[in-house]
């Protein structure tokens, strides 16, 4: 299994937001808009929920909102690089988070949508990736060095 | 009414309808059913309403033959060689001194009153004599349906099935001494004792080898078939073949049936219990219909004052002779103290072979001896078939026997979802990290746990198997909750679900768990199949143990 085949790269972001709740409905616009997916509010409200129950930023300024919900046909990858930080997204280290990694799946993909959580944070723990993402100057770059 | 098809049916049709209905008012007063299918009968027969009449229940003969065969192979089939070899001392000395004490005991006080109301002492003795005879005979299919109904396991239910298959074999040699003496006493020729003797050695000895033969082939042919639709077949039709040989060749169906019955459940245990089962559901319908019969051929005109005096005393004269003779068999061979206590309520039940009998005595016999003894036994059999059964269910309930013979389908047939569902199954609460998960997963053996907000509300459900996938990815610990591992639940059960439905919804979606949910959704049980499966299990052992010590005090 390979984060290439979950990464699309019309759906990695440079983003300008800089609040929590506009960085996330910001990417599941662009998400529901590319990949056609019509339950926009409810992944918008499932993704809340999720972070209402514990945030999602996993420390290194890193986090990886997720949710599994209906009427997801495959699993989608989104990535959001804010170089500035994210001051209100809670993270277990208090390091503000610099990469959303969004991920949405049906609700059967149980088994895959694990596989897809395990790879992200296999790979974004790793320091010298990290520091790449920070530096990456374009979508392009991006894609290259989460695919590598 | 009887002549057209459709009329045969009509009976057919509103004996069953009327008699479950009747038997299930009944059933909320706790009378047993077979009372209401007797008074039923009575009311549709000659005696009150006629339409039932006296051709119908004759075309219906081999009728009666039929569920009377089947009654004696289902005793049969309780009848296993631990059982002999445990009761076997038992069965004998109840058997002989309850058969005996009543034919004694209504001999004697028939002769007494008899002689106060008849000047031909000939007479008096003669119908004393048969009527003690034919007081000896218990029924062994209203008996057993009360210990079927209430389903009742332990030593006294052993007991009574012992007797009251082995008490009619004895209540006919008892009428064959009984009316030679009769016939010699009013002056009619007598065959001498040795032939009748040799006849009714005879009649036992091909009914027992007609039986056998019967339940030597049924076994090897059980033995190698495994579909039901065969077992029932092949039993239905060795056992009518052998009630149709015995019949014919005049010997006793009953024993017959009986035989193959207990050869079929020593020879082949494991498969014959299975066929037992399967005859057994059969039977409810045959016998509302054998009963409610049997009621509509009782007539209780013909009452005389002197008769009325013989039945009285008939009625105390078989009472205490049974209920006396039961308890001082049950004595002198050591039963356990329910035996001793309560065998005496359960062998009071008279009906097909005392009115056979009966009927047979009123052709050797055709004046005033044989037409009283038909009225005694109609009207003894009468009363006794509405206080018998009663009598029954009372002693089986006191002997704490009634409702230990249960099956697995039993226990799921009565069991709703609140009776078996897991209470104690932990919940998961919705944010619940990875980590406090699994120590919740360490402390039981749970296989599926139900996912919970924090007013208790079922959200999911998660399995084993999915937390197997998250241990094996590493990582995730830190930032996995139980939302985002569980399932969707795509069933649930409300605690008054029946566990019919509940195994119904848990086939139909393939599902191996049911959460059971209240007022709101709110968890309150958790019904796991492999948990539903050890709680019935323990049921049934429970009461096996139960009905184990009963032998024991």
């Amino acid at each position: 299994m390979d984060l290439k085949n979950y990464i699309d790269k019309d759906l990695i972001f440079l983003l300008k937001e800089k609040k929590k709740e506009r960085v996330l409905f910001g990417m599941i616009d662009s998400i529901c808009e590319i990949k056609n997916l019509e339950n926009k509010k409810d992944i918008k409200n499932a993704i809340l929920y999720r972070e209402s129950l514990m945030s999602t930023g996993i420390g290194l300024g890193i986090a990886v909102p997720h949710v599994r919900i209906k009427g997801v046909k495959e699993p989608v990858v989104a990535v959001g690089i804010q170089r500035e930080g994210i001051p209100d997204y809670v993270t277990i280290d208090d390091v503000p988070v610099k990469m959303v990694i969004l991920i949405i799946a049906g609700e059967g993909q149980h088994k895959e949508y694990i596989q897809i959580l395990s790879l992200v944070v296999t790979k974004l723990k790793q320091d010298d990736v990290r520091e790449e993402l920070i530096k990456a100057q374009n979508k392009k770059e991006l894609y290259e060095i989460l695919v590598s | 009414m009887f002549g057209f098809g459709i009329n045969i049916l009509v009976v057919i049709g509103l004996t069953v309808f009327i008699g479950t209905t009747a038997s299930r008012f009944f059933r909320r007063f706790k009378v047993p059913q077979v009372i209401a299918f007797i008074i039923l009968g009575f009311i549709l027969g000659d005696s009150v309403l006629g339409i039932a009449t006296r051709e119908l229940l004759f075309a219906f003969s081999p009728f009666n033959i039929f569920v009377l065969g089947i009654t004696g192979f289902l005793i049969g089939g309780e009848l296993k060689k631990e059982i002999f070899e445990k009761y076997g001392r038992q069965f004998i000395n109840i058997l002989f001194s309850e058969a005996l004490l009543a034919f004694v005991l209504v001999t004697g006080f028939v002769v007494l009153v008899g002689n106060i109301f008849f000047d031909n002492s000939a007479f008096v003795w003669a119908l004393g004599l048969l009527l003690g005879a034919i007081s000896a005979a218990t029924a062994p299919a209203s008996t057993t349906d009360v210990l079927w109904e209430y389903k009742a396991r332990g030593p006294l239910t052993t007991t009574i099935l012992g007797i009251v298959g082995l008490d009619d074999g004895l209540g006919l040699v008892l009428f064959a001494i009984a009316s030679s003496i009769a016939l010699a006493i009013v002056g009619k020729e007598a065959p001498a004792i040795p032939s009748m003797l040799f006849h009714i050695l005879y009649r036992i000895g091909i009914s027992v080898g007609v039986g056998v033969s019967g339940g030597f082939l049924l076994s090897l042919i059980v033995r190698k078939i495994s579909d039901k639709y065969g077992i029932i077949t092949f039993s239905l039709g060795i056992i009518i073949l052998v009630l149709g040989i015995s019949d014919f060749l005049e010997c006793d169906v009953l024993l017959a049936a009986m035989t193959i019955g207990v050869f079929t459940t020593n020879f082949i245990p494991r498969k014959s219990k299975e066929m037992f089962e399967l005859i057994d559901e059969l039977m409810p319908v045959p016998y509302i219909i054998f009963f409610t019969f049997f009621g509509a051929q009782l007539n209780l005109n013909n009452l005389t004052l002197p008769i009325v005096f013989i039945i009285i005393v008939y009625l105390i004269g078989r009472t205490l002779g049974k209920g006396l003779g039961a308890n001082m068999g049950a004595r002198t061979s050591k039963a356990p103290a329910t035996v001793k206590k309560y065998l005496p309520w359960c062998l009071f039940s008279q009906a097909g072979v005392a009115i056979g009998l009966s009927i047979l005595a009123s052709e050797r016999f055709p004046e005033q001896i044989g037409d009283s003894i038909v009225v005694v036994i109609t009207v003894t059999t009468f009363i006794i078939q509405i206080v018998g059964p009663l009598a029954i269910r009372v002693a089986i309930t006191k002997a704490g026997e009634a409702g230990l013979n249960i099956t697995e389908e039993d226990i799921i047939r009565e069991s709703k979802a609140k009776d078996i569902m897991d209470m104690n199954v932990p919940l998961i609460y919705e944010q619940m990290p990875l980590k406090q998960i699994l120590k919740t997963f360490s402390k039981t053996d749970n296989l599926y746990y139900p996912v919970v907000d924090k007013n208790k509300r079922m959200l999911g459900v998660i399995t084993v198997d999915q937390i197997k996938n998250s241990l094996m990815t590493t990582g995730l610990h830190s930032f996995i909750i139980a939302y985002d591992l569980m399932e969707t639940v795509v069933a649930k059960a409300s605690p008054d679900l029946p566990m019919t439905e509940v195994f119904e919804i848990l086939n139909r979606y393939n599902i191996e768990y049911l959460p059971v949910v209240s007022g709101g959704d709110k968890v309150i049980g958790f019904l796991e199949r492999r948990q539903i499966s050890r709680k019935i299990f323990t049921k049934l052992i429970e009461l096996q143990k139960e009905a184990e010590n009963l032998v024991r005090n």
